[in-house]
Formats: structure tokens, sequence, C-alpha cells
């Protein structure tokens, strides 16, 4: 049966971020969390691994992703890869992309890549096609159900389009991206995390992969966005429904 | 100044990308080439509405997918060298600009709410949403083109202009591909018309049970508007299917009018439907996070007031 990869991000969990000064972004109380997209990921790889497969949970980022790994290994991985350096704290789809291909063509036989749709972060929603391109591989992206042929060598997947699903097949090696839907992620057991931190974990360090290249994308600036509006609020009395529709209608959204 | 290139799978994301592009081509960029499915109308339509240039795709054999163009529209891009490319934000256009952004070796502001030239150097500039919606990001391209993808409808179509002219050409299919399409199965009508909805009605974990979903119903009747939910409902629960989910990841919506009932407001969700004229919600909790983030709101029980809005609605209509 197949063995898979599965790539996970380390990410801020953006409901500890609080609005600073003039729209500022406060990151001084933030928490980590494998990014939610990715749990899917991990979920879809360890489902679809069958007997005799096994999966790898893959990451590059900054020393303190190392936190993420024990977490990735509790959710059904066999072993994990950590590309680990500050150099990689920072790094653009193409980047993360470039060393995860690296890695992955060095370091780890594989069939079959499964990424999320996109991260809880940047959500650029590029890593895994970017990814399938540096390796030479067929993509398949925004799948919401995943089959693993029985004879093996190929998978059909169910890809989510504008006007409605399209059912594809491609043979391995072959990389997916998953949408949350796709499953449901186990939440680890106290036996899962007790094993998880028995696993084998490789870090590989900057020295060890070609130079890096380039940013291709620079952030100019992050800003809080501005979601606020003046709501208005109504009681639930009679009188107090009579007057929303009144707004409503006021406001020209009902005929 | 070597050009605008856009992409896009339907005609009428075609037409959106025309005014993007359009205005980018005017602000100094030079040709405008739209890239299409030959299928998708007639080309004359996109020269009408701002195309110097239309790159028609012809048509493909049933089991090949969108995706396979890839190999032909980089050694294209390539030669034109076009300042920039624009894609339509679909789940095909996402895949391929994150492909043809490694093929060409460049990099892509994907999701873009805004774009417009730069300075200190910068071709242009972009504005997307990052942690769930709750930043906005300012980013620009290092590489060329720069590759950016567009959420359908943030931008009008492009009008025509009758008399405008312009050059057609049409590309041959393309090598085979090795991810076949083996079937393919429509959505419900209902679900396709969510994100053109005029009015939306969603649901969130504050509805009880699956037969609660009626009265949510009786009110998107009331107002000729459709039904959605939150992520819960459809991916935990199955009350209803996942393409009217609304959020970041989900259905984003652009409705005059939007009304939550039980939803608390998590950040994708909110981001979700950022674009809504209207935003009202009804919900127990009066810390709900969707409260700040809406124009009316109702703190109560919405099993005791939507029965009212729905009685209130027709008392109005008669």
């Amino acid at each position: 049966m197949p063995n898979v990869v599965a790539c996970f991000k380390w990410v801020v969990d953006e409901a500890y971020i609080r609005k600073g000064a003039a729209g500022a972004l406060d990151f001084s109380a933030v928490d980590y969390k494998i990014s939610e997209y990715d749990r899917n990921a991990l979920e879809e790889a360890a489902r679809c691994r069958g007997e005799g497969g096994k999966v790898t949970a893959l990451t590059a980022g900054g020393p303190e992703a190392a936190k993420g790994l024990k977490d990735a290994l509790s959710r059904g991985a066999d072993t994990a890869v950590f590309a680990g350096d500050p150099a990689f704290a920072d790094l653009d789809s193409s980047q993360t992309a470039a060393v995860l291909a690296e890695i992955i063509r060095t370091l780890i036989p594989y069939d079959l890549i499964i990424c999320g749709e996109g991260s809880g972060d940047k959500y650029a929603q590029q890593v895994g096609p970017r990814l399938a391109e540096n390796l030479g591989i067929p993509c398949i992206s925004y799948i919401q159900k995943l089959t693993v042929a029985a004879e093996g060598g190929r998978i059909t997947a169910e890809r989510r389009v504008e006007e409605g699903v399209e059912v594809v097949e491609a043979s391995f090696p072959v990389l997916v991206t998953v949408l949350p839907e796709i499953n449901i992620p186990r939440i680890p057991g106290v036996k899962d995390t007790l094993m998880a931190g028995k696993k084998p974990v490789r870090t590989v360090k900057k020295e060890e992969l070609p130079p890096l290249g380039e940013a291709k994308l620079k952030t100019l600036a992050m800003t809080a966005a501005r979601l606020e509006r003046n709501c208005e609020l109504y009681g639930t009395a009679p009188e107090d429904i009579a007057r929303f529709v009144a707004a409503l209608q006021q406001k020209g959204v009902i005929g | 100044m070597a050009g605008i290139w856009i992409f896009a799978e339907k005609k009428e994301l075609v037409l959106e990308l025309l005014t993007l592009g359009g205005q980018l081509a005017a602000a100094g960029g030079g040709k405008l080439t739209a890239v299409v499915p030959a299928a998708e109308g007639d080309p004359a339509d996109y020269i009408a509405a701002g195309a110097d240039e239309v790159v028609l795709l012809s048509p493909l054999p049933e089991d090949m997918s969108l995706a396979a163009w890839l190999p032909v529209l980089a050694g294209e891009i390539k030669a034109a060298d076009p300042e920039a490319v624009l894609l339509a934000a679909t789940s095909r256009g996402k895949e391929i600009a994150a492909r043809l952004a490694a093929r060409l070796e460049t990099g892509l502001a994907s999701n873009c709410l805004s774009l417009a030239p730069g300075t200190d150097g910068d071709a242009l500039v972009m504005e997307r949403l990052a942690y769930g919606g709750a930043a906005l990001q300012r980013v620009a391209i290092t590489g060329r083109p720069v590759l950016a993808t567009i959420p359908p409808r943030t931008f009008p179509p492009s009008a025509a202009v009758p008399g405008r002219e312009g050059s057609v050409r049409t590309l041959p299919p393309p090598p085979a591909d090795a991810v076949r399409i083996v079937a393919r199965k429509e959505k419900e009508r209902s679900a396709q018309d969510i994100a053109a909805a005029k009015t939306v009605v969603c649901v969130g974990r504050g509805l009880e049970k699956r037969d609660d979903l009626q009265l949510a119903r009786q009110l998107a009747d009331a107002l000729g508007g459709e039904i959605g939910c939150t992520r819960p409902i459809s991916e935990e629960l199955h009350w209803l299917p996942d393409n009217l989910c609304i959020g970041l990841s989900g259905v984003q919506v652009k409705p005059d009018l939007y009304i939550g009932l039980g939803v608390s407001g998590q950040i994708q969700h909110l981001t979700g439907l950022r674009g809504a004229r209207l935003i009202c919600a009804v919900n127990r909790d009066p810390n709900a996070p969707i409260f700040p983030a809406a124009d009316l709101g109702i703190v109560g029980d919405l099993y005791d007031v939507t029965p009212k809005i729905i009685a209130e609605i027709k008392k109005i209509r008669g």
C-alpha cells in the first residue's frame, strides 16, 4: 500500500490575535497550532495508508515549529521530517515548496503527497500545487473524497469545481490538496500522545539543502482587517420586530 | 510595456477580469489579452469589453481537465512576457495560477481584493486577507510576470463598447494530461445560486435540530432568498451540503441582505460575507462576535424571533 507524505504547517492561532493601536496586529498573546486544513491532510494520510504503507509528516519552519511534530505524530503519522532552521521561519510559498520538494526527493520514498487546501495563516493556497510542479508529478487540488485503488498504483479523487464535482484518476506518484470536508480529524488521546513521543523525527538543517532562493512575494504591510459595523440592536417584543423589519424596508433590502 | 493577460474559465468571470485588466492596461500596462475556453461565448464580446487580443482554448476531450493547458499557457506567457497575469480565483484558476507561478519561477498573490500600480519599483501592489480574515496583507511580487488570482464578483463585469477592434487566435489542443476525468457531477440549482443571491439566510450552531432548517427556509422564502450555513452545519452535522457553507474556504457571498440565525460569527465565516450590503444577526448571546460585525442585531432566541420576523414581512407584503 502507498507511502504517503502529509505536509503540515505550524501556524499562529488566529483566535489569539488582538487588534493593537492604529490598526496594528498584536501577536503578543498568541498560541500556535497545526493549521486546521493540514489536520485533514494528516487524517487522510493515516486513513488511506492501509496495510504496509508508511505515513511521513513533513513540515518546514523555524526552530519553534518543532512543537508541532509531536502533535502531527499523534495524528497517525509513523515518522516526521522537520526542515527546521531559523532561515525557514517565514518562507513564501515558492520557498516552502522548494524546501519540501528537495526533502521529499532526497529523503522520503513516496507514492502520494497530501496537503491541506491552504494554510490557516496566509492561506495563499500555493504550496501544494507548486510542490507538485517542483517534483514534476500530477496535482489534483481541492478534493473532497479520495480512494486508493484496491490493486494499488493509482487514486480516484472527487475534485470540487465551480459547477459541481469532477471525478478524476491519476497514477502514483501524485499530489492532492484536500478540503476540510474530506474527513473529521481525530482528537489525539493520551495514548496517541505517548506513542507520538517514541516515533522517529529527522531534522534537516539549511546546510543540508541547496541554497534557498529569493522570496517571490514580499509583504509590505499587515494590518487589522476592518469587519466592524455599527450594530443597531433591537429587542424581541413584537413592536421591536416591527421596527427591525421597517429598518430592512427602509434600507431597501426587502421589497 | 508588454501588457496584461487575463484568464478565466467562464464568460462572466472573464468580463469581471476585463474590468480590472482594462484599468491596469490604461494605467500603462499596454495590450490586454484575454485567454478564454472557446466554448465560452463570442470573442467579439470580449473585444467589445476591452480585450485587444482574445486567445481561444480549443475544446478539450471529455476526459481532460482545464489544467491540461498548463504547459501551453506557460509557453505562451513566457513568449509574450506580459507585466501581469490575472486569473479568476476559482478552484481550477487557483491551481493553474500556482502551478504557472512555479513554472514561470515567479510570485503569485492569491485571492486579491484589490490591485493597483505600485510605487517604489513594484509593478503592482495587491491587498488580500490573512489569518482567517483578521488581517489585511499588502503584498508585491518580486518576479515577472506578476501573477494574481481574484475572487469571482470582486469587480463588476466590463461593459461593451461598440466599435472596438482586436485580434482573435485559437490555440491547438494541449498534449494528454496525467489526470483523467472519469465522471462529472453537477451541483443542485439552489447551491449554484447562493453566491449570486440577493438575500441569504444563514443558519449556525444555534439551530437545535435538522428539522428546524424549515424555519430558516420559511424566512428565506418570505424574503425571496437562499439558505446558507456555517461550517459546523455542513461539515460536522451534514444538515446542508458543503457548497452552501459560507466562509473564507467556502462560498463568499455578496448579497444585499444577510441574516444570520444562531450564527456566532467566527472570523472565517464573517470573512465570507464581508461584501454583504446589510448584515443582520439573531443570536441569544449578546457577546457573540457577529454583533460587532453586523448592521442590525436582535439579541434573542431564533425560535422566538424568526416566526415574528416572517409574520411582520408577510404583513408588509400584504
